[in-house]
């Protein structure tokens, strides 16, 4: 048995080596995403294009401005002189943030009157809007807590002080906020995924489109020992995928590494299990490379959107969060993100591990079943 | 020079070359309107390549080439508005049916439209698919398909066709009905360039041109080639002893070949040499009694390999 | 160039889109398919943020403000922790995204001294939900203070004063509601003409390759521009429909307001299709394999328009060097205009910039396809 196993697989090796296209799927992606995730994408607000419109030109409102440089996530990147050029401004993505300090603004504050101030916000990117928005007020409550306690005589029994709450802001896990340690971890999972069910469907279809399968059906192996032999190169080449984005993601993005490799091994060839069965259950529904394409990506495409590697499953409709329940990719992510940036271990993950386990069973159970089947027929 | 004498096709020194293999080596050939010309040689010998840079699609690394007098390497658009071609795989549209196809073709090789239904009637007709005209192309037998391509390529009646393999794969009922509709248009004028493996084929030619490893090794009617190339008369002669018969004939005046076909002696007579007649009286005093001799005729098999051998031994002892 | 073998070229073409079961799957079903995928899937609206709270105090003031975080409707507690213990595997389990800590005399140093604090404590891993947790957090907070400074002064007889109080009046131009939504489905429709385009077009020239119909075809008058327009005809028309319908599931369904010109929508979307047509044609050219043409084609078309055209990750924030790489990804251009007119209600006056941009693209691309392909077979 282990014979034919190590003839198949080194058939299965060399076929991959020569197959251009195959190494290209390979490398490509897997360059490009790590590009962009590593250094791209973000959704985090690191500088807001500001126009500032000052129309009472006072100490308050330059010290107000001020605080919004200050806080070095404002630009201001025009001063406009009339209201015209603020809404030409933002019309033109030119600045996505306008500040309107009316005529008056000193006197109102001194007055206790209360200094009203607008604020434009270009909603086109309604994230970065919100996230500024918060910025923006709790810039504000600062300024006006600055003022007030300049402007108003210290009276000992009735300093109010106004600040009230506060709160101690304490991000666990990553406390740099680095976008890289949130999306790096996501790569690992995602790019795994395309490839390796896409690899695995291929190589059995082209066996079935080029008729060597026949070739191979009529020699002495067992479907067991062909199935291992298509799909053990692929999940070796997953695993290696694993270990190499990692690798990239610690030495050279510098995301850390603080959980249990074992409970990362654990995980990953359990989701290397789940997808090769998915490799080989579409691989089942194809006669020709092409239908794999297009099978390929009409149900992968769905995997890789809805796992969380990105968009947050939390904000999905109900609907479609129940999907992600039976997505091996959702629960790999979390291993990952858990192992790499919380240290956590078996006692905190075995339910997503278990869940991981379950879908890897029932998909390689489905395909090794549907391709005895079409085998015999 | 009258115009209508000039011939259809004209190939002066016509060379292609891949890297270092040369597919087609200095070929030089003329093929005179109306004319059937046969392309006959093994695989890889250069027909395709010759065919394809007749019309246009392979440009030549040396030499040139005209056809219907239009100059194949600067004025290629032109050709293929005057010729019509059958590639070797078949290469219509299978997802398309018989009707849209041709009407394809049709618009594609701009057929007057006052024309366009008459002339599709007669491809139809032609190629024996009346009725079938909304039958999906994949659908179709060979010899149909087959002859379905060439209906495509005469639509807008050119002067000059060319057909690379045509009846490759294709029932021998189908392939003589193929020529049969080949000889039609050629008796209304067309030029007609067919290559093909079958040796069988090359008899419904006008001219033969033999071609192999690139070079034009012969050129001529089925008949010439028999009588040049084979370098005398083929007759069978009954006779024994045969190996002592054979030996004689060897050293006899006017003998080109002698070879022993089974129970019996293939002999070739050359010129001013040993007759029919005069072969039983030699053969006697060689101590052979001879039995009846008639003429064969040669089939161009003989003749190629003949061609081919001479070639091979002439490179040998180079 | 002949006007009739460019429609027999078209009409042909036309004939095998509609016999392909496949090309049909593409350009009907996938559309709509990634509409709601992306339409639904891709979000960044957290409305009910889980949070766990750890009230060490316990007093009716601390519970009252633990109320309060789920009041406001952004939150939803999820788990209410006795220890550290607690909160620790609540983290470390992600059963909450953000926690809140409420000290054990934060009442009587409230009293005391005007002032208290609380811990939040955000599970970091995903920043985006942390930065959008923090800001509502702050906004709680803000409204409890308001409420807490009231009272205090009312308690000490202190009149109610605004010296040096800002009222902040933020007002949102353009996506008023602040739906993501709306940021993200008009790059969708972007992405969908970006997939199905090069999906279809990438197969035109290598599938006659692979079939061998493209020697019959060089060998006929046809001239390779009548080939490339004849054949990308059907596709641009399919294109358009497909926007047509995209565009229109965009505003009737997903409810994206729609305040722009249609007419420079249409023009746009016609430049953005030639260049995806442009590109399609060019790899289908050079090759001669399908399978391997829709793959490159996949790589070219989806990966720089869902990474890097701003569809979701906003270029503005993207580090410099990188911005400038997004000059070269033409959907960018694209993905500005439609939120432009979607949102904004630009004209041609506001986005001539990102209309040049696509112009240059299409222009280059069409050229160069044009070139590209020989009527010859070496």
């Amino acid at each position: 048995m282990f014979e034919r196993l190590r003839a198949m697989l080194m058939k299965e090796f060399l076929q991959i080596r020569r197959d251009r296209w195959a190494m290209f799927r390979l490398i490509v992606p897997m360059i490009i995403q790590m590009l962009v995730f590593g250094y791209a994408a973000t959704f985090t607000v690191h500088h807001v294009a500001t126009v500032v419109l000052d129309l009472d030109q006072s100490q308050a409102s330059r010290s107000l401005i001020s605080h919004f440089v200050a806080s070095g996530r404002f630009d201001v990147v025009e001063a406009a002189r009339s209201r015209a050029e603020v809404t030409h401004a933002i019309d033109n993505d030119v600045a996505v943030l306008a500040i309107v300090v009316h005529a008056g603004f000193q006197q109102d504050l001194q007055n206790g009157k209360g200094a009203p101030l607008q604020v434009i916000v270009d909603g086109t990117n309604s994230n970065t809007a919100l996230i500024a928005l918060g910025y923006i007020s709790q810039i504000v409550a600062q300024f006006s807590s600055d003022e007030a306690s300049r402007l108003m005589p210290p009276h000992a029994s009735l300093a109010a002080p106004q600040t009230g709450i506060s709160l101690q802001l304490q991000p666990w896990f990553n406390p740099g906020l680095e976008d890289r340690w949130f999306f790096i971890p996501g790569v690992i999972g995602s790019l795994t995924l395309l490839q390796v069910v896409s690899l695995t469907a291929f190589a059995i279809v082209r066996e079935r489109e080029v008729g060597t399968l026949e070739q191979i059906m009529v020699s002495p192996i067992r479907s067991v020992e062909f199935i291992l032999g298509k799909t053990v190169p692929f999940f070796l080449i997953g695993l290696g995928d694993i270990l190499l984005v990692s690798a990239i993601g610690i030495l050279w993005f510098k995301v850390p590494f603080i959980g249990d490799p074992l409970v990362m091994l654990a995980g990953s060839m359990l989701f290397l299990l789940a997808a090769v069965g998915m490799g080989l259950l579409l691989s089942t529904f194809s006669k020709t490379q092409q239908q794999a394409f297009a099978l390929n990506f009409f149900f992968v495409n769905p995997f890789f959107i809805l796992s969380g590697f990105a968009f947050p499953i939390a904000a999905m409709p109900q609907v479609l969060q129940w999907f992600t329940l039976i997505n091996p990719l959702r629960y790999f992510l979390v291993v990952i993100r858990a192992v790499f940036l919380k240290g956590v271990g078996f006692a905190v993950l075995w339910p997503d591990l278990t869940a991981l386990a379950a879908l890897a069973a029932v998909m390689l159970a489905v395909s090794v079943l549907r391709f005895r089947s079409s085998l015999d027929a | 020079m009258n115009p209508a004498q000039d011939p259809a096709v004209v190939a002066q020194g016509l060379t292609k070359r891949f890297g270092h293999f040369v597919a087609v080596d200095h070929l030089d050939l003329s093929i005179a309107r109306g004319e059937v010309m046969g392309f006959i040689g093994p695989n890889g010998a250069g027909k395709s390549t010759t065919i394809r840079m007749f019309c246009g699609l392979v440009t030549p690394s040396a030499g040139r080439a005209t056809v219907a007098g239009f100059d194949v390497g600067s004025q290629s658009q032109a050709v293929r508005e005057h010729i019509g071609y059958m590639s070797q795989k078949f290469s219509l549209y299978g997802d398309l049916t018989v009707a849209e196809n041709l009407r394809f073709f049709g618009g594609i090789y701009r057929v007057p439209q006052q024309e366009m239904a008459e002339r599709v009637a007669f491809a139809l007709s032609m190629a024996g698919l009346e009725g079938r005209e909304n039958a999906l192309v994949a659908t179709l037998a060979g010899g149909w398909k087959q002859r379905l391509a060439l209906g495509c390529a005469i639509l807008h009646r050119p002067p000059v066709l060319f057909l690379d393999e045509p009846t490759s794969g294709v029932e021998p009922e189908a392939r003589r009905k193929f020529w049969d509709l080949i000889h039609q248009l050629a008796a209304g004028g067309v030029t007609i360039l067919v290559s093909t493996h079958y040796m069988d084929e090359a008899e419904y030619c006008n001219r033969i041109a033999l071609i192999d490893r690139g070079k034009l090794m012969a050129v001529g009617s089925p008949g010439e080639l028999r009588t040049r190339e084979l370098g005398g008369e083929l007759v069978e002669v009954a006779c024994a002893p045969l190996g002592a018969a054979r030996t004689a004939l060897l050293t006899a005046p006017g003998v080109v070949e002698a070879a022993i076909f089974g129970d019996k002696l293939h002999v070739v007579l050359g010129q001013g040499g040993l007759t029919s007649e005069t072969l039983p009286d030699f053969l006697q005093t060689h101590g052979v009694q001879t039995g009846q001799i008639r003429d064969v005729v040669p089939s161009l098999e003989d003749v190629f390999v003949r061609i081919v051998s001479r070639a091979q031994d002439a490179r040998s002892a180079a | 160039m002949n006007l009739r073998r460019l429609l027999a070229m078209a009409y042909k073409e036309a004939l095998q889109i509609w016999r392909d079961p496949r090309s049909l799957a593409i350009a009907l079903i996938m559309p709509l398919m990634q509409m709601g995928l992306l339409g639904y899937g891709v979000s960044l609206d957290i409305k009910h943020v889980p949070l766990c709270v750890y009230d060490q105090e316990n007093s009716q003031l601390s519970r009252a403000i633990d109320s309060r975080f789920q009041a406001a409707g952004w939150f939803s507690i999820t788990h209410v922790l006795h220890s550290q213990a607690d909160l620790r595997n609540a983290m470390n389990a992600g059963q909450c995204i953000a926690a809140v800590v409420i000290p054990v005399d934060f009442s009587r140093h409230l009293a005391s001294t005007g002032t208290a604090s609380i811990q939040a404590i955000f599970d970091a891993t995903d920043v985006n939900t942390t930065n959008i947790a923090q800001g509502y957090l702050q906004g709680v907070i803000a409204q409890t203070n308001a409420q807490i400074q009231a009272q205090w002064r009312a308690a000490h007889g202190v009149q109610p004063t605004l010296i040096g109080q800002v009222n902040l009046q933020p007002s949102t131009w353009f996506n008023e509601t602040l739906d993501s939504r709306n940021f993200i489905i008009p790059g969708v429709v972007a992405v969908i003409l970006a997939l199905v385009g090069a999906q279809l077009t990438s197969l035109t020239v290598s599938r006659e390759w692979e079939r061998g119909t493209m020697e019959q075809l060089i060998s006929t008058p046809v001239t390779a521009l009548e080939v490339m327009l004849g054949k990308l005809l059907p596709y641009f028309v399919v294109g358009m429909v497909d926007a047509v319908v995209c565009l229109g599931l965009a505003v009737y369904w997903f409810g994206v307001p729609m305040r722009g010109n249609l007419v420079t929508l249409f023009a746009a979307t016609a430049l953005f299709s030639m260049v995806i047509l442009g590109i399609g044609y060019l790899i289908s050219v050079r090759i001669r394999s399908q399978l391997g043409a829709s793959q490159i084609a996949l790589l070219v078309t989806m990966l720089p328009t869902t990474l890097l055209s701003g569809y979701t990750f906003p270029i503005d924030q993207m580090p410099a060097p990188i911005q400038a790489l997004t000059l070269i990804v033409y959907p960018r251009y694209y993905v500005t205009i439609l939120r432009g007119i979607f949102l904004k209600g630009s004209g041609i006056a506001d986005l001539w910039r990102p209309l040049l941009g696509l112009l240059i693209f299409a222009v280059v691309i069409v050229y160069l396809a044009a070139r590209a392909f020989h009527k010859r077979l070496d």
